[in-house]
């Protein structure tokens, strides 16, 4: 009992309640000390309900009376659910009051439920630091200058202070070249040289930036860049690119080739309103049609014409057109088709002189600049193009008809025979054409069926590789939620052992668990001996009522036995009378036995009753209630008379 | 010349869609060079994502015409494995109703036999011969598919009842030989409307500038830009943002033809360009012309005002117009800048 009043007592010191040092135990708790304890408990666990009630009893009996009575409502409303009432507070009895603040003491909130609402992690604790720091640094009172004391200089002048300015540093093992397996020759030795400039140049990344203040800076944004790039190319890995069942490289390939083809179309959209304006009438002023005019190279402001230079333009063409003027006249001039073998072999030679010299011309159109803005110029440049178009296809026509045309000369002299013959020719060749098809057909036709199986066979493991990779994703996250769990497990430790350390020793709670675990195993050995005997107890009765049984059986049978006898021989009735006697009398012995049992038992509940109703006081308060009645009696006699006077 | 004709034919080749949900471009004769290939790959209606069957598309690539049939394959079949084909012959010529019947005879034949060799046999007879035996009773005959007959299978009247008056910024875009970039997003309405327009420059009979089908693609857009005026197509919405690619665009399902700024200056149109319009909105609107006629009434007017510019170009040195020329006449100012460049665009301006 001594640990459980020091609990409490511990208990409520720490609600409030003044304690006096002297007071060891629930029997030396005062009316009023009970009030205090009980209200300011209510107070802790349900601050409605408490704010309500006085912490000290008053002077008056009925106003005590109004009192306790509400405390008992209170502790009932919170849920204690043994008999409570005014006489609970104001008549008090050890046992009630202990167990009515052992309840209160539970219901009181933990503690640790404060520290569960904090966000737990070394950081906190760094930046709980931090902040104590900084609230003793505002607490020191500012000086002027001249007044200031060395140690000050740090935290109150203005020049510790610098700009975030950030320099990109180099890094060995941080650039993204091709590992040294896959260079061959030059660039293997470019990889050796590389390494050698790491080794021996390059400066240390504390020595990189030009200013010693941008070292951290810098070093931050290179961090955070990397682990920000790593992060995102993990999410989208997870996310994107397992399901689109490429290997990494040719995920990367074709997301940089897909992002280049939306820039273009990007470009193109932009600038495509302007060259038309820009070549026809004033420059638009978009700095994107400039720049993409820059890029063509070719310096623009030589090919726009104003109305003024039209026929010097004209000119201009007119003068390199000239030379193939005369050709265009020949040309026009040239018969197309002719009969005879000379004038084919004629024709054939102009055409290839044709051919040539077009050639030629069309070399020398295209090396002229291709943009042109005068519509009359343009009108001739078109007419020229399409000729040139029309000349070469009808070249090239011409030249075909004219191979037949030689062959079917060739054959003609002796057309007679020769028309069979070609026929013949024909036929045989259309034969062979369809046999070989035939046998190409027989390799063909496996080949494209069993290009047809493994394609069925590759969409069914298609079904199984899909079940795989939703597999791999909800482990990712399994994974994932895991190692984040692990994390914050271990942050939660580190933080609570710090705590731990930082607590205050006053509390041996060691001592008390100690004392609980011993209370345990001695409540379990005891229970121990209870249940064995138990046991034994029930043993024992069922060898009584054995051997009772065994004594009716073995009674009634020499009974019987006897009484048999007991008619003819005058000794057996003799012996059957004390028989039935010594029966009576051993039954009348058992009977005291067990009587004197009983009453021993009683005895025994008697005086644990006597112990229980001495400890709570009862005659003591008794009479206190005596006195208080006879108070209340008095004070309503006197409020009878004020009223009766008033 | 048709004896003498060099082959049109180029290639016949065949691309199939399998259980897999694969296409592959399984074989051809004779050769398909890898960048055709590609192109073929592109625009048969298999390889793309979207759901839509079109049977018959063509167009033009590098000067070589491709008809592409697709089918889907029905039981009873020799195929096993595969959903889809499509066979695609490549030749010189436009006449996509001549290639779109041999294409049938093919498939037929495709399906029936499930090997490609039978189809290359009817191919190599009809390469040979001109003509080869179909399914149903009756023959292929290339002779029945005179070019002519391609050339006037569109309906000009259609044409015009949607774009009225406005069929004459075609007109004169295609007369001064500038390009024309129409967009739709359906492939059929596509290939009928863009097959008309060059019907209005009937005195040229040029169709090797309409390119029906094109995707926006760098591969196709290099090989456009080698043509100095062309009819081109697209389904991309996309296309109207780039106007480096076209001086006129049509929004064919919204009806709405808009000249980019660059050509604005060349397309001016004055009062010849007024009387042209009426004569072709009357023409068509006139219910007993059939489209031959009117597309015979739209040439007629094109020979005299080419015959004018002919005449104009004789009282010049040398028969070549020049502007000074031109300007001693006095014309409308529309007028003399859409002779000039008429004259440009028919070969007829001195340079």
């Amino acid at each position: 009992m001594e640990e459980v009043d020091n609990i409490l007592i511990h208990a409520l010191k720490q609600v409030g309640t003044e304690v006096s040092e002297e007071t060891g135990s629930i029997k030396q708790f005062t009316s009023e000390l009970i009030v205090e304890a009980v209200v300011r408990c209510i107070r802790v666990i349900d601050p409605g309900l408490g704010s309500a009630l006085p912490t000290f009893l008053p002077p008056g009996m009925s106003a005590r009376f109004r009192v306790g009575m509400s405390l008992a409502q209170a502790c009932q409303d919170i849920g204690y659910k043994g008999e409570i009432g005014y006489q609970t507070f104001l008549y008090s009895n050890e046992p009630e009051i202990r167990s009515l603040l052992m309840f209160l003491v539970e219901k009181l909130p933990r503690e640790s439920a404060e520290a569960s609402d904090q966000p737990t992690g070394k950081s906190v604790v760094l930046q709980k630091a931090i902040a104590a720091a900084i609230r003793a640094q505002l607490a020191v009172p500012w000086l002027p200058p001249n007044c200031r004391l060395p140690l000050h200089g740090e935290t109150q002048s203005p020049g510790a202070q610098h700009n975030f300015h950030v320099q990109p540093l180099s890094l060995p093992h941080c650039t993204k070249g091709p590992g040294k397996k896959q260079l061959k020759g030059g660039q293997g030795s470019l990889i050796y040289m590389l390494e050698d400039y790491q080794r021996d140049v390059l400066p240390p990344v504390t020595a990189q930036p030009s200013h010693q203040a941008s070292v951290v800076a810098s070093i931050l944004e290179q961090h955070t860049a990397e682990l920000s790039a790593a992060q995102e190319w993990d999410n989208e890995w997870n996310t994107q690119g397992l399901l689109s069942r490429l290997t990494p490289q040719e995920y990367r390939s074709r997301k940089l080739a897909r992002l280049r083809k939306r820039i273009e179309e990007q470009l193109r959209s932009a600038a495509l309103p302007c060259p038309e304006s820009a070549f026809g009438g004033p420059r638009s002023a978009s700095d994107l049609s400039e720049l993409l005019q820059a890029f063509r190279g070719s310096a623009p402001s030589d090919h726009i014409l104003t109305k003024g230079t039209h026929f010097t333009h004209t000119q201009k063409f007119t003068f390199t057109q000239v030379r193939t003027a005369p050709r265009a006249q020949h040309k026009h001039a040239a018969p197309p088709i002719l009969s005879g073998h000379q004038s084919e072999s004629d024709m054939q030679l102009r055409q290839q002189e044709e051919q040539a010299s077009l050639q030629q011309q069309f070399q020398q159109l295209s090396a002229l600049p291709c943009l042109l803005s005068c519509v009359h110029g343009g009108c001739v440049w078109v007419q020229v193009l399409d000729e040139l178009k029309q000349r070469e296809l009808g070249n090239s026509e011409k030249e075909e008809k004219m191979q037949v045309k030689k062959k079917t000369i060739d054959l003609l002299p002796d057309a007679d025979d020769n028309l069979p013959k070609l026929q013949a020719v024909v036929e045989a060749s259309a034969k062979r054409v369809v046999h070989l098809a035939s046998q190409w057909e027989k390799h063909r036709a496996p080949l494209i069926d069993e290009h047809r199986r493994l394609k069925e066979i590759c969409s069914n493991q298609d079904l199984e590789s899909s079940r795989k990779l939703s597999e791999i994703k909800s482990l990712h996250d399994k994974i994932r939620v895991s190692t984040e769990e692990a994390k914050k497990k271990e942050e939660i430790y580190k933080q609570l052992v710090t705590e731990l350390e930082n607590l205050p020793q006053d509390v041996s709670r060691s001592a008390y668990t100690q004392r609980i675990l011993e209370i345990v195993s001695n409540i379990k050995k005891q229970k121990e001996e209870i249940t064995k005997i138990l046991s034994d107890t029930k043993e024992l009765q069922k060898e009584i009522n054995s051997l009772t049984g065994k004594l009716d059986r073995t009674f009634a049978v020499t009974d019987e036995l006897v009484f048999k006898d007991a008619k003819k021989d005058e000794s057996v009735r003799k012996s059957y009378k004390y028989l039935a006697a010594l029966h009576e009398n051993c039954n009348q012995l058992i009977q005291t036995i067990e009587d004197t049992g009983t009453i021993l038992r009683e005895i025994r509940d008697l005086e644990e009753q006597i112990e229980t109703e001495n400890s709570s006081k009862t005659v003591a308060n008794l009479e206190r209630i005596l006195d208080d009645y006879k108070a209340i009696r008095q004070e309503n006699s006197a409020l009878a008379a004020k009223v009766r006077e008033g | 010349m048709a004896a003498t004709e060099t082959q049109l034919m180029l290639s016949v080749g065949l691309i199939e869609k399998d259980v897999n949900g694969d296409t592959l471009w399984v074989w051809c004769y004779p050769s398909v060079g890898s960048d055709l290939r590609q192109v073929l790959l592109s625009k048969c209606c298999l390889t793309q994502d979207s759901r839509d069957f079109h049977t018959f598309v063509f167009g033009q690539f590098c000067r070589i015409w491709y008809y592409i049939t697709t089918v889907e394959v029905q039981e009873p079949t020799a195929l096993n494995k595969v959903t889809h084909f499509s066979i695609v012959v490549t030749a010189k010529d436009f006449n996509p109703e001549k290639y779109a019947a041999l294409s049938r005879i093919l498939c037929r034949m495709y399906t029936k036999h499930g090997s490609p060799v039978k189809m290359m046999e009817a191919y190599v007879t009809v390469l040979t011969k001109g003509i080869c035996q179909s399914d149903e009773n009756g023959s292929f005959l290339i002779k029945d598919y005179d070019v002519r007959k391609a050339y006037l299978a569109g309906s000009v009247k259609d044409v015009v009842s949607q774009f009225g008056m406005e069929t004459i910024i075609l007109y004169t875009a295609l007369m001064l030989k500038k390009r024309i970039v129409v967009h739709h997003p359906r492939i059929e309405a596509l290939l009928e409307f863009t097959r008309v327009l060059p019907t209005l420059t009937w005195h040229r009979k040029d169709w090797s500038i309409l390119h029906p089908y094109v995707h926006l693609t760098d591969t196709e857009l290099e090989d456009l830009k080698k043509c100095p005026g062309y009819v081109a197509g697209f389904l991309d919405p996309e296309v109207s943002n780039r106007s480096d690619l076209f001086d006129v665009y049509v929004n064919l399902p919204d009806s709405v033809i808009t000249v980019s700024q660059s050509a604005k200056e060349a397309m001016a149109m004055g009062k010849l360009h007024k009387d042209i319009g009426h004569l072709i909105v009357q023409s068509a609107e006139d219910a007993e012309r059939s489209d031959s006629q009117v597309i015979k009434d739209i040439s007629v007017k094109t020979k005299e005002i080419l015959a004018n510019l002919v005449a104009l170009a004789e009282e010049c040195e040398d028969s070549k117009i020049t502007l000074e020329g031109l300007k001693q006449h006095h014309f409308p100012p529309a007028t003399e800048n859409f002779l000039f460049h008429l004259a440009a665009a028919e070969q007829l301006l001195r340079i």
